[in-house]
């Protein structure tokens, strides 16, 4: 992670730090089981429409299911950060697969199947010099060579 | 739900095409305009007998098609402007046929126009959050699916390109493509990469374009030969759990049929047959395998087997089953709200046997598949 300081997220309310580690913030639904990332806006499941949502706590773990790295930048000046840049679906072991950016300094031994952990990162640095982070899914070590 | 198939037979009796492409200065009214007039000759109609129109576009603003109106002639009936992404003129389409079938309407115009933004278009149809984290971009929301493809069906990235190498094949033959020159498979897989694996060449261009229609209660055709019936319409959304674009897939609660293949089976319950009737389709090329996964939820074969049978030219124009006999949308270039309009137009030639040296002989039967943001899957099935 980086301890930016004074770093705002991308969106309040896609993660929280609790228990000293990272996790997404989702709901999951006590009647039917299916998880939610991130949480709902509406009250009800949108599997099987009873109001049984409850917060959850997501990742860190992970394992990228596909994804691609991108050399575009994306139209509409939503996105400000570096270009190449690679996103992807990753599965996380409580039952929900969802689309997380993947760390940029990594791009080039990405991997289906490869195991993952959840982490921020700064991806620009706002008009008000405000490091803008997002989260994103960096590999374990172990697949990391420049770090063995 | 009442099976439109059992109301009133609803017919095509005139298409209006432009030549799909980028020019400088025009505006939606211009070509809009240049397509209607083509139908109404085309359908051997006065503009005063239309009684309603339905007009697709996706990014013309406000009431576009009473911009294109105005330019024809405002006439006091109603105008219905549809924005379903690249569904747009399918669901415009549908609606229209619907209006016959239900007895409201004898005589109505449907418009696909679309004059495109230039440079690459801004996706909007995600969260903030998923903006500012650059999840817009729709070749690499397709190259996610590309990847487990890829991976499940055995298709390689040879196959890939040889649907652009075909399509362009088919284009060089269409006069209204924005593409009409061949390609060849080194050209595609030597283009440069927008999103791991997908290439410039596996991606559609986008283009400029309208096309119009019209469409007939039975004792309103003019020139029954002319007339093509409308077998099917139909328009799905999204089933629970299903992977599409900004939609990631449940791991619990995976879907048992995905919106294509609904849309597709609706339609053939519609049309009263099956895949194995249809002699030409038109398939949703938006990037180079997602012709090969269409094909395959379409019911033509079986998960896997649309690249095997891509290399044995099983889709060539003069294939067991051409697809894209126009170019598709790799030739034609994607107007987005014109595009479905496109496909049908492609398919009311062939069975006019009008469509020059890409007509495929004996073409009795078509079907026209789009789809896009949303998601929207929109089938539509025509025939003699
Ligand atoms: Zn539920």
């Amino acid at each position: 992670m980086d301890n930016i300081r004074n770093a705002r997220p991308l969106e309040e309310g896609l993660w929280t730090v609790a228990d000293g580690g990272l996790s997404l913030l989702g709901h999951r639904c006590a009647s039917c089981g299916e998880v939610f990332f991130p949480r709902r806006k509406c009250s009800h499941c949108a599997h099987c429409f009873r109001r049984t949502l409850e917060e959850i706590y997501l990742g860190p773990k992970g394992k990228i299911a596909s994804f691609s790295v991108v050399m575009i930048a994306p139209a509409g000046d939503f996105y400000r950060g570096p270009v190449p840049y690679a996103y992807g679906c990753v599965d996380l072991p409580e039952g929900i697969r969802i689309k997380g950016l993947l760390a940029r300094d990594y791009l080039d031994i990405l991997a289906v199947a490869m195991e993952v952990r959840l982490s921020t990162e700064v991806l620009y640095v706002s008009d008000e010099e405000i490091p803008v982070e997002a989260f994103v899914f960096k590999p374990l070590k172990e697949n990391r060579k420049d770090e063995q | 739900m009442k099976p439109l198939s059992r109301m009133r037979d609803v017919f095509v009796t005139g298409i209006g095409l432009t030549t799909w492409g980028y020019y400088e200065k025009v505006f939606q009214y211009d070509i809009g305009s240049e397509a209607i007039m083509a139908a109404l000759k085309d359908a051997a109609m006065e503009w005063r007998e239309i009684q309603a129109v339905f007009c697709g576009s996706v990014y013309q603003g406000t009431a576009s098609g009473h911009q294109v109106i105005k330019e024809v002639g405002f006439t006091g009936i109603p105008i219905v402007n549809v924005e379903n992404a690249c569904s747009s003129s399918g669901s415009a389409f549908r609606l229209a046929y619907q209006s016959i079938a239900a007895e409201i309407y004898d005589k109505v115009l449907v418009l696909g126009v679309e004059v495109m933004p230039r440079g690459p278009i801004p996706s909007t149809a995600f969260r903030p959050w998923e903006l500012a984290s650059g999840f817009n971009v729709q070749p690499a929301n397709y190259a996610n699916l590309t990847v487990r493809y890829m991976k499940s069906s055995g298709a390689t990235l040879e196959d890939l390109a040889l649907v652009t190498v075909k399509n362009r094949k088919n284009g060089a033959l269409n006069p209204k493509a924005r593409f009409q020159k061949p390609i060849t498979l080194e050209e595609v897989m030597q283009s440069r990469i927008i999103a791991t694996p997908l290439r410039l060449l596996h991606c559609c261009p986008l283009a400029d374009g309208a096309a119009a229609l019209i469409l007939c209660g039975r004792r309103n055709v003019k020139y029954r030969r002319r007339a093509m019936q409308v077998a099917a319409s139909t328009l799905t959304s999204a089933c629970y759990g299903e992977g599409y674009l900004d939609l990631v897939d449940s791991l619990k609660y995976p879907p048992d049929e995905g919106f294509v293949s609904l849309s597709a089976r609706q339609a053939y319950e519609e049309a009263g047959c099956g895949p194995s009737d249809i002699d030409i389709v038109q398939a949703y090329d938006t990037v180079s395998p997602s012709e090969l996964w269409d094909l395959e939820e379409l019911g033509f074969c079986a998960h896997g087997e649309a690249p095997p049978l891509l290399r044995k030219g099983h889709f060539d124009l003069r294939g067991r089953l051409p697809v894209n006999t126009d170019g598709g949308l790799m030739s034609r270039g994607h107007p987005l709200g014109a595009t479905s309009g496109g496909q049908l137009c492609e398919i009311i030639t062939q069975l006019w046997g009008e469509a020059g040296a890409r007509q495929v002989e004996g073409a009795k039967i078509g079907l026209a598949h789009s789809m896009g943001a949303g998601p929207n899957s929109s089938v539509t099935i025509l025939k003699k």
